[in-house]
């Protein structure tokens, strides 16, 4: 059975290529478009990644993150940044937060994929 | 007494904040224009290129069914083989180059709320210019001019306070990654 990735990102474009990446590497991929929606979707169905933008409007990447890890489900549930920041600063706060690793964008899908197989496997 | 040159000042202050948020107003309409013309341009070719991925996926199972069902001779197999191959690399370029909508947006945003910024600080000055009366006596004026540029200072401080830089990237080039 696949498994599941919920991609959280306020970009259109960005959801769309990133689905479009781990879906052809045969994932299956649940949207969120901000944060609030985010855990909303994850609260419906535990997935087994969770990949999530930092600036968006309504609920931050960070935000999510935290809340995430206070719900029982998702203390153990791998949860990677993928953001246009790449300061040092957000990083430490991304790791206090919960997350387990930081991609900057633009990203490549090669090896976006290759870093979700190391987290979560094929 | 020296006289001030105050209604002249008055004058200047709300003619130089007219005619800079007019200039705003032109600025903010053409980054709102931009920005909606690259949403426009993305959605295009975001469909674009899935309909183009859907079909070479098509092609590539009818060839890889003519390989099986017919013989080919090595150099047209490697050949085929390199295309293939070829073809997943320019997808993966695609790809990340297709992510330039979600940068670009970021930044004229950023630009919109400096322009925006920008306008109250204008109408701030032109709201002060309204309460210069010629008969105030020359401190209380010189009082009221640093009052304005305090306030000016605070509203440039709030601006540039609130317009943290998220996007660093010069180019295209694909970004770092790190695992905690």
């Amino acid at each position: 059975m696949a498994k599941t990735i919920l991609a959280v990102d306020d970009s259109g474009s960005l959801r769309q290529m990133v689905a479009f990446s781990l879906k052809a590497a045969g994932y299956d991929v649940v949207q969120a478009v901000d944060g609030q929606d985010g855990l909303d979707k994850a609260k419906e169905k535990t997935v087994d990644l969770v990949l999530t933008d930092q600036n968006m409007p309504i609920m931050d990447g960070l935000t999510l993150i935290k809340n995430l890890r206070e719900l029982g489900s998702y203390q153990n549930v791998p949860i990677l940044m993928l953001t246009t920041e790449s300061s040092d600063e957000m990083k430490a706060k991304g790791k206090a937060a919960g997350a387990n690793g930081w991609l900057v964008k633009p990203f490549d899908p090669k090896r976006l994929i290759e870093v979700v197989q190391k987290v979560i496997g094929s | 007494m020296k006289i001030l040159p105050m209604t002249e000042l008055r004058s200047l202050l709300a003619t130089v904040a007219d005619h800079g948020k007019q200039h705003l107003v032109e600025v903010e309409a053409d980054l709102l224009q931009t920005t909606f013309l690259l949403s426009e341009a993305i959605e295009k070719l975001g469909v674009s290129f899935m309909a183009v991925h859907e079909a070479v996926t098509l092609q590539q199972s009818v060839l890889n069914s003519l390989m099986m069902n017919h013989q080919f001779d090595a150099d047209e197999a490697k050949k085929l083989e390199e295309f293939k191959n070829k073809i997943g690399e320019e997808v993966n370029a695609a790809v990340t180059g297709l992510q330039f909508q979600d940068l670009t947006s970021q930044l004229l945003a950023r630009t919109i709320k400096r322009v925006n910024g920008l306008k109250d600080l204008l109408n701030e000055l032109g709201n002060h210019s309204d309460g210069i009366d010629p008969e105030h006596e020359h401190e209380e004026i010189a009082k009221f001019l640093d009052e304005m540029s305090h306030s000016l200072h605070a509203g440039s401080r709030a601006l540039s306070g609130g317009l943290r830089r998220s996007v660093d990237q010069q180019n295209m080039s694909t970004g770092d990654i790190e695992l905690f």
